[in-house]
Parts: C-alpha cells; sequence; structure tokens
C-alpha cells in the first residue's frame, strides 16, 4: 500500500532526473562541440559533403511540400475571403503565411523527419558498432568529425532551403490565383507587396537557422546516445525526430514572441 | 564527384541567397525605385508604413521610405522615394490616408490648391512638404470600442449600486411618483372644468360678438346707402350755406368783440375814476373826506346846495338878470 502510494513520486523523480541527466549529456556533446571547432582540419573536409547531404539533397522535397502549400493557401484564402474582403489579399495571406510561417516551419518538420532521422540512424549505427569508440581509441575527436559539421552543414543549410521554399510556395500560390480564382497577376502582387516588410525575410532566416540547429543537434544527441542494437538505433531515430519537432514548435512560438 | 558536389551546394546557396535578396528588393520596391528623395512632416501618420505606395494624381509614383518621429516630438518625418521624372506642384502637401477600409494606407502628393482640407503641417525645413493624416474606420472602430467600455464600466457600476435599499428606495419613488400622478390628475380634471367654465363665457362672449357685428354691418350698409342717395348734395349744399352763416356771425361777433373792447376800456376808465373818487373820498383831509365824514360840513354843504338849486331856479325864472347876450359883441 505504502509502495503504491510512492511510485507517482517516484515516476516524477525518474522523469526529473532522466531530464536533468538529458540536458547534462546534451551541455556536454554541444560544449564539447562547441570547443571542437576550433579543430578546423578535422571537419572542415566533411563541411561541404554534409551540406550536400543535408541541404541540396534536401531542397527536392522542401520545394515539393512548398509548392503544395503554396496551392493550398492560395485556394483556402480565396474560399475563407469571398464576400466583402477583396480578393487581392489572397496575395497578402499567401506571401506572409509562406514567409513567416509555413515556409519555415513545414521545412524544419520535413527535415526534422528526413535529416535528423538520416542523422539519428548513421551516428546510432556508429555508436552501437561501436565505430566512434574506434575513433575515440584512435585519439579522432568525433565531436569535430561527426557533430561539428553536421550541425554547421544544417544551420548553414536550413535557410537555403528554406528561403527557397518560400519562393517556390508564393510561386506556386500566384499560379494558382492566375489559373484557378481569376485572378490578375498586377492584383495578386499587390496584395503580396501590401504588407511586405524585408524584416519578415530576416525572420525567417533567423528561425530557419534555429530549426537546422536543433534537427541536426538533436540527430547527433539521440544518434551518439543510441544504446543496444537495431532497436536502439530505431528508438533513438525516433526520438531524435520527435524531441527536434517538439523543439522546432517551441522555439516557432518563442521567436515569434521575441522578434515580431 | 568531389567537385560536382561543391559545385551543387555552391549554386544551390547562391540561388536561394539571391531568390531571398532580389524577391525582398521586388516586393518592396517593384524595381522602380525611384531616385528622387522627398519628404513631408505631419501631425501624425494614422497606419502609414515603410514600403506604403506613393501616389500623384492616383498613379503610384513612388514608396515610403521611412518614418521616423522627430526628436521635438512635434512632428513626423516620412521619407519617401519617387520617380525622379515627376514635376512636383509648387503648392504641394503630402496627404496619409486610408488606401482602402481594410487598413492599409498611402503617401498622395496632391496640390493644395485643388484640396483645401483638412490643415497640412507647415514644417519649417527646406524641402520639406507639408503633410496631413486624415483620421481611418479603426480609429473610429476604436472609438466605439471605447464607448462600449465605458458603457460597460456604467453596467457594472449601476450593478453595485443596485442593491436592496436601492430597489427600496426605488419602490418608494414609484409609490409617490402614483401619489403625485393621482394629485395631478385631479388638478387636471379641476383645471379642464375651468377651462370648459371658460369656454362656455368665450362662447357667449362670441355670439354678443357676433350679434355686435351684425349690428354693425347693418349701420355700415345703412350708412352705406346713405352716402350713396341723392339727398347728400343737398346735405353738402346746406352744410356750405350753414357754414357761410357761421362765417357771417363769426364776423358780426367779431365786431361785437370790437365793440365789446371799447365798451370795456371806458368801462375801465370809468373805474379807474371811481377809484380816483373813491380814493379822494377815502382821503379825511379832503373834502369829499371832510363832507363824509363830518356832519357839520356834509349840512353846510347840504344847505350850500340847496341854495345853489334854489340860484338855479331863479336863473331859470329870470336869467337876464343873471346873463346878458350880445351877438356883435
Amino acid at each position: 500500500m505504502f509502495e503504491l502510494l510512492l511510485r507517482p513520486f517516484a515516476a516524477v523523480g525518474n522523469l526529473t532526473l532522466a531530464g536533468l541527466g538529458t540536458m547534462g549529456r546534451a551541455w556536454t556533446l554541444f560544449s564539447g562541440a562547441a570547443a571542437s571547432v576550433r579543430n578546423t582540419d578535422i571537419w572542415t573536409p566533411h563541411l561541404v559533403p554534409q551540406m550536400a547531404r543535408i541541404g541540396v539533397a534536401s531542397v527536392p522535397i522542401a520545394l515539393f511540400i512548398a509548392t503544395f502549400t503554396g496551392i493550398v493557401m492560395s485556394l483556402q484564402a480565396s474560399y475563407t475571403l469571398t464576400g466583402a474582403i477583396p480578393l487581392y489579399f489572397v496575395g497578402t495571406l499567401v506571401g506572409k503565411t509562406m514567409i513567416l510561417e509555413l515556409g519555415p516551419v513545414l521545412t524544419g518538420l520535413i527535415l526534422a523527419g528526413r535529416v535528423g532521422a538520416n542523422i539519428s540512424a548513421e551516428l546510432g549505427t556508429m555508436r552501437v558498432t561501436e565505430q566512434v569508440d574506434a575513433l575515440e581509441t584512435l585519439a579522432y575527436d568525433p565531436l569535430a568529425y561527426l557533430v561539428v559539421p553536421r550541425v554547421l552543414a544544417g544551420v548553414l543549410m536550413f535557410p537555403i532551403v528554406v528561403l527557397l521554399a518560400i519562393s517556390i510556395g508564393i510561386l506556386a500560390g500566384w499560379f494558382t490565383a492566375l489559373q484557378l480564382l481569376e485572378m490578375s497577376s498586377s492584383e495578386f502582387v499587390k496584395g503580396l507587396r501590401l504588407y511586405f516588410a524585408p524584416w519578415d525575410v530576416w525572420f525567417a532566416a533567423i528561425k530557419s537557422v534555429s530549426f537546422g540547429a536543433v534537427v541536426t543537434g538533436s540527430g547527433c544527441f539521440y544518434g551518439l546516445h543510441t544504446e543496444g542494437g537495431a532497436e536502439g538505433v530505431g528508438a533513438s531515430t525516433t526520438r531524435a525526430v520527435v524531441v527536434a519537432c517538439m523543439i522546432i514548435v517551441c522555439l516557432d512560438a518563442f521567436w515569434a514572441a521575441v522578434l515580431l | 564527384m568531389e567537385r560536382k558536389r561543391e559545385v551543387m551546394v555552391g549554386f544551390v546557396v547562391v540561388l536561394g541567397l539571391a531568390v531571398a535578396v532580389v524577391g525582398s528588393m521586388w516586393l518592396r520596391d517593384g524595381f522602380n525605385r525611384g531616385q528622387t528623395r522627398l519628404q513631408t512632416a505631419a501631425t501624425s501618420v494614422g497606419a502609414l508604413v515603410p514600403g506604403a505606395l506613393v501616389k500623384f494624381r492616383g498613379v503610384t509614383v513612388g514608396r515610403v521610405e521611412s518614418i521616423a518621429v522627430l526628436p521635438s516630438g512635434e512632428a513626423v518625418m516620412v521619407d519617401m522615394r519617387i520617380r525622379p521624372e515627376l514635376v512636383i506642384p509648387a503648392n504641394a502637401g503630402v496627404l496619409l490616408a486610408p488606401e482602402s477600409m481594410f487598413g492599409e494606407w498611402q503617401a498622395e502628393i496632391l496640390d493644395r490648391t485643388e484640396f483645401g482640407l483638412p490643415p497640412f503641417l507647415d514644417y519649417p525645413q527646406e524641402g520639406v512638404l507639408p503633410g496631413a493624416a486624415l483620421p481611418d474606420f479603426s480609429r473610429l472602430t476604436a472609438t466605439f470600442d471605447q464607448i462600449a467600455r465605458n458603457l460597460t464600466t456604467i453596467s457594472d457600476r449601476v450593478e453595485v449600486a443596485f442593491t436592496e435599499e436601492t430597489a427600496l428606495n426605488l419602490k418608494g419613488v414609484i409609490d409617490n411618483m402614483s401619489v403625485v400622478s393621482d394629485l395631478l390628475s385631479e388638478i387636471i380634471e379641476q383645471q379642464s372644468q375651468r377651462f370648459e367654465t371658460l369656454a362656455d363665457g368665450v362662447d357667449e362672449s362670441a355670439q354678443e360678438l357676433g350679434d355686435a357685428a351684425r349690428a354693425a354691418r347693418l349701420s355700415f350698409e345703412r350708412f352705406d346707402s346713405l352716402l350713396t342717395g341723392a339727398g347728400v348734395e343737398q346735405m353738402f349744399a346746406d352744410a356750405g350755406e350753414s357754414l357761410s352763416n357761421l362765417r357771417n356771425i363769426t364776423g358780426d361777433v367779431g365786431s361785437t368783440m370790437t365793440d365789446l373792447r371799447e365798451a370795456a376800456q371806458r368801462v375801465d376808465a370809468t373805474f379807474e375814476r371811481m377809484e380816483t373818487v373813491l380814493t379822494a373820498l377815502e382821503d379825511p383831509e379832503g373834502s369829499l373826506g371832510r363832507l363824509l365824514g363830518d356832519p357839520a360840513f356834509a349840512e353846510g354843504a347840504l344847505g350850500a346846495l340847496n341854495e345853489f338849486r334854489g340860484l338855479l331856479a331863479d336863473i331859470q325864472r329870470n336869467p337876464g338878470r343873471y346873463l346878458r347876450f350880445s351877438v356883435f359883441e
């Protein structure tokens, strides 16, 4: 009976300790990675390949998602704005929404699945197959070799992918407005320019940088802390994606509150 | 393979940055960025934001570059970029107003001689156009919102103030109002009766006045018929003759009055003489005074008078004894 009463407290205590332990390990990992940045001879050769894997290879899926997001936004905006509100606000809605919210967040979530899972699975496999231990045994800095180029590649390439996605999304919305909504180009562009501020683009870029760091950092963290065999790799991959998505959504709200 | 990967990464990075930069510039200025800088100052800019359109006679000629409150706080300075070929009117002003009902604002360059209102702010600086901002729909809604808030506050206060005691007091007031209402109805009834009496009197007077009016009308009709008859000329002739007689009588009266005036003068002279006589009579030293006052003197005078009367009788009887006539002497 007494044990039954203690069980909830034990659960809370375990969660707290697990959270603190995770935070401590994350701090150790990323502070170590930051310290490893000075080992440029280790990570620089791997930076461009990682940029290609994380950024360039992610462009098609990002553009695909953005294209259909733009189309849906345009159609739904016209459906919503039927009546007293002029139709050129479709351009406003598509532009603002794509730049401020859907472009960065959707791209971030998509890349969390693609890039975060990829990194986590790769590093998790290396961990369970003791390749990481081998690097440490050879006095090769695993953080400089594995973490730094991936995180830097994510930080550098996410904004590029997001900016391309935003552009394609707006173009898709524009095209949809012309073809399906009987709007003219001048109407759509008028709405698009109506509330445009250059700061919006900076806002999207800043968010994308943080999303890139989160997605790649989450993949590296859970990959390098994988335990067990293939099952552990799968679990760490899942955990990396889920945590990255949650942090992206939280960061989205944070940046909106701080920067807008 | 490595080279190809580098090219791909470089291409994507350059493409992404180019899209961001060129897209931002295009969305902001539409590649029609004006080269001429124009400034205006206004007390307020409403909902104007950087990037808003600048129009002249309805045509977009530029965009708002920046908006800043002056350090003194007396005005807001708006920087604009407009097409260089545009000729600004000499008496130009900038009107900041909503472009539509949906919140977007614009800056419109206009000739103030053609558009008198509203009052533009003439900022004392060279090259700064006078500016003015119109109130927009959002201000009206904000005002309505404030009114609604005030009404809410009032209703809350009424709710707080309306206690059971207030209700009882209100009931008492309503009862008093009922009593007052009864009194008022009674007074009104009395007044209405008085008014009815007064109305009867007025009706009677009106009937009398009507009778009088009818009598007057009859008299006037008679008078009218009299005036229109043949006897009028005779009446005027008689009246003329009467006037002539009256004039003669007046002349006679005038002469009579002259005679009377002369008689009065004579009477006046007689009275003066009589006054002299009376004065002499009143004088005790005079002859008449002594005659009246002294019996002996009176008797003497009476005796002398008798003798004088006898003398006169003797003269009448024997005039030759006393008087002698000679024609040639």
